[in-house]
């Protein structure tokens, strides 16, 4: 008897056992669908979460995630429109939209992101290359708008329109017709035209990366810096243009102070002297006579000492050595 | 012959309660371990039966199902939490230590004037519902890094580069929330972006050296200005100070001019009018005075005679006169 009843709780506790395991019952978590199987047929489909029913032992039960899942590529090297090669990073968002046809013709997540890979990159590089680099790049005309004046911390020293001219990197925009979304758009579309025979949803594939090709990148680099060259070039040349005016000014400066100078003492000394000669001839013109006379002996005494001398005793001085009476 | 299988049974038989209560045991430790589940303040807690959604749980403490028929899934809702770009923090602390390691497939962009910018940022975000952040999306923090460097590249690729290095930040920054979280909610998963701050925005290694010497060229510039304020303001003060200098002096020169004369005129007229009153005896008196002024000094002086009949003209023109004259 105790024997009947240890079996017959072994037999009960592999019952439970075998009905959790391969029962009618199995729970479909959230986030999840399932599509059942029956000696290879599909019988069915569940795409709500909860406790499920299916048949014991003939009823596979295959799981997929109904979640959106990511899609992640290899950076791509593609030629624009323009011949000039870019790195195209993508990454795309899909789901399983038809676990059904998802199962006959792909079955497993492996297969769908080998599929994916193929469609996807072929749908990028069809459209990167048949677009300009710039649709790629921008994704409006915002550009166009905004003020390409470009300001520096100067100083106070200057802020004349000239350096700001000078410092302007004058680049000519051109108008996108497409843009990043757009492009974003015909891809999606061009992979939408294949996939759903997948089963598969792809929901958006964006560009997470655009960067140059390494040649490329060397040379614009070098356009940068030529560029910022140009801009510093500008300020250092401005710099001395403003030292040379200032040194030119000084120039002008000093000569125009000292010459006005000059011209004012000229005028000075001019008045000084005619009122200097006024005084003499109003005061000499009483008696030009005696004016010369005077001069004159003022003169003599003045410059006769310096003088080395052999006198002639014909002067008048020294008549009345010839006789009292004078010669 | 006993046999040790009719041996064993009383033993097992014994001990059947005590595996009963053994497993009465299990099944209640089990019963209650899987019957409650607590939820912190920072978290939720999402509710599945059977795999199914059923509710969402705040803080606290919840009876559940037992025995994996419900199942609560933990989400710190409350928590923000943060994403870096282009960089990685090691260790936050006072001083946050951050990884040397550059990651260039997440900063390096291509900015709406072609050129290339290095972009570090960080996004902040919190999960706003639990329930779509469970079961929508796998690869969430691959979806949200995903979207944000592809909204930043959008974003840096409609400006130009002085535009992202300065003036847009905040406009880049906003615009990055907002379009994140459209594209986000599109996605259905469950997350608020909160915040986009862009960190370090430079100009790629290569050409930062070119960048800098901009600011080292306003540099320059303002040197060079000073240098020729410098000469100016050395200069000018000085300049203006001979100009005085010059006037001073013509000034002297004009009012000695002018005392000289009235000095000469007022003594040529005071010896006038005694001159006028004698004439004859004036003018022979100034003569003579004169005469003896010049000659009263004088020595070695050779005297000769016009007709040669007084005195002999010991006189030897070619020397200079040596001997005393001999009256």
């Amino acid at each position: 008897m105790k024997k009947i009843s240890i079996i017959i709780v072994i037999l009960a506790a592999l019952a439970v056992l075998f009905i959790v395991l391969f029962g009618p019952l199995f729970v479909l978590n959230e986030g999840e669908q399932a599509v059942i199987v029956r000696f290879g047929k599909i019988v069915g489909m569940h795409s709500s979460a909860g406790l499920k029913w299916r048949t014991p032992f003939v009823d596979e039960v295959h799981v997929f995630p109904k979640k959106l899942m990511s899609w992640d590529g290899e950076p791509q090297r593609i030629p624009t429109r323009e011949n000039q090669f870019i790195y195209v990073d993508t990454t795309a968002r899909w789901r399983i939209a038809d676990p059904v046809k998802f199962y006959e013709s792909i079955s497993t997540l492996e297969n769908a992101y080998a599929r994916l890979d193929d469609v996807i990159d072929s749908a990028v590089r069809t459209v990167i290359s048949s677009n300009f680099l710039r649709e790629a790049v921008r994704s409006s005309d915002e550009i166009l708008k905004a003020a390409r004046v470009e300001t520096f911390q100067t100083g106070e020293v200057a802020n004349s329109d000239s350096l700001q001219q000078l410092a302007i990197v004058s680049t000519q925009y051109e108008k996108i017709e497409k843009g990043r979304r757009v492009l974003s758009e015909e891809m999606r579309q061009l992979v939408s035209s294949i996939v759903p025979a997948f089963g598969i949803e792809v929901v958006d594939i964006l560009p997470r990366q655009i960067k140059y090709s390494d040649e490329l990148t060397e040379s614009v680099y070098q356009r940068m810096i030529k560029e910022r060259n140009q801009i510093a070039q500008a300020f250092r040349s401005y710099g001395e243009g403003k030292k040379a005016e200032w040194l030119g000014k000084l120039e002008n400066e000093k000569r125009s102070i000292l010459s006005s100078a000059y011209a004012k003492a000229e005028q000075i000394k001019g008045k000084a002297d005619a009122e200097a000669s006024r005084i003499y001839a109003d005061s000499f013109g009483r008696d030009p006579t005696f004016f010369e006379f005077w001069k004159a002996i003022e003169s003599y005494r003045k410059t006769m000492p310096g003088f080395s001398k052999t006198l002639s005793t014909s002067m008048d001085y020294f008549k009345y050595l010839y006789g009292p009476a004078g010669r | 012959m006993p046999n040790p299988i009719f041996r064993k049974p009383p033993s097992i038989k014994l001990r059947w309660p005590l595996v009963l209560i053994g497993l009465a045991v299990v099944a209640g430790i089990w019963f209650l371990s899987t019957s409650f589940v607590i939820v912190d303040q920072t978290e939720k807690a999402v509710l599945t039966t059977f795999g199914k959604y059923a509710r969402t749980l705040g803080p606290g403490l919840h009876y559940k199902l037992p025995f994996g028929i419900q199942k609560a899934y933990l989400v710190r809702t409350q928590v923000i939490q943060t994403e870096t770009f282009g960089f990685r923090t090691l260790k936050p602390g006072i001083v946050t230590q951050y990884s040397d390691k550059k990651y260039p497939e997440e900063s390096i962009m291509l900015t709406g004037d072609l050129n290339i910018v290095d972009v570090e940022w960080i996004i902040q975000y919190r999960i706003a519902d639990p329930q779509a952040w469970l079961f929508n999306v796998t690869d969430k923090q691959k979806t949200i890094r995903d979207t944000s460097q592809s909204v930043l590249n959008m974003l840096v690729g409609d400006r130009a580069i002085l535009s992202v290095i300065g003036p847009d930040r905040q406009n880049i920054q906003d615009a990055a929330v907002r379009l994140m979280n459209e594209l986000l909610n599109r996605y259905g998963l469950g997350v608020e972006v909160t915040q986009v701050q862009l960190q370090n925005i430079v100009p790629p290694a290569g050409v930062q050296a070119a960048f800098e010497d901009v600011n080292k060229a306003i540099q320059d510039m303002n040197r060079l200005i000073n240098e020729g304020q410098e000469a100016y303001n050395a200069e000018i003060p000085k300049v203006k100070g001979q100009a005085e200098q010059i006037l001073e002096v013509a000034q002297g020169y004009a009012t000695e001019r002018v005392n000289v004369a009235k000095g000469d005129v007022s003594r040529f007229n005071a010896v006038y009018e005694e001159y006028r009153k004698a004439p004859e005896i004036t003018r022979k008196r100034l003569y003579y005075e004169m005469m003896e002024e010049i000659f009263k000094d004088q020595k070695n002086v050779d005297l000769i005679d016009k007709s040669l009949s007084n005195l002999l003209p010991i006189k030897n023109l070619t020397a200079p006169a040596q001997k005393e004259v001999q009256p």
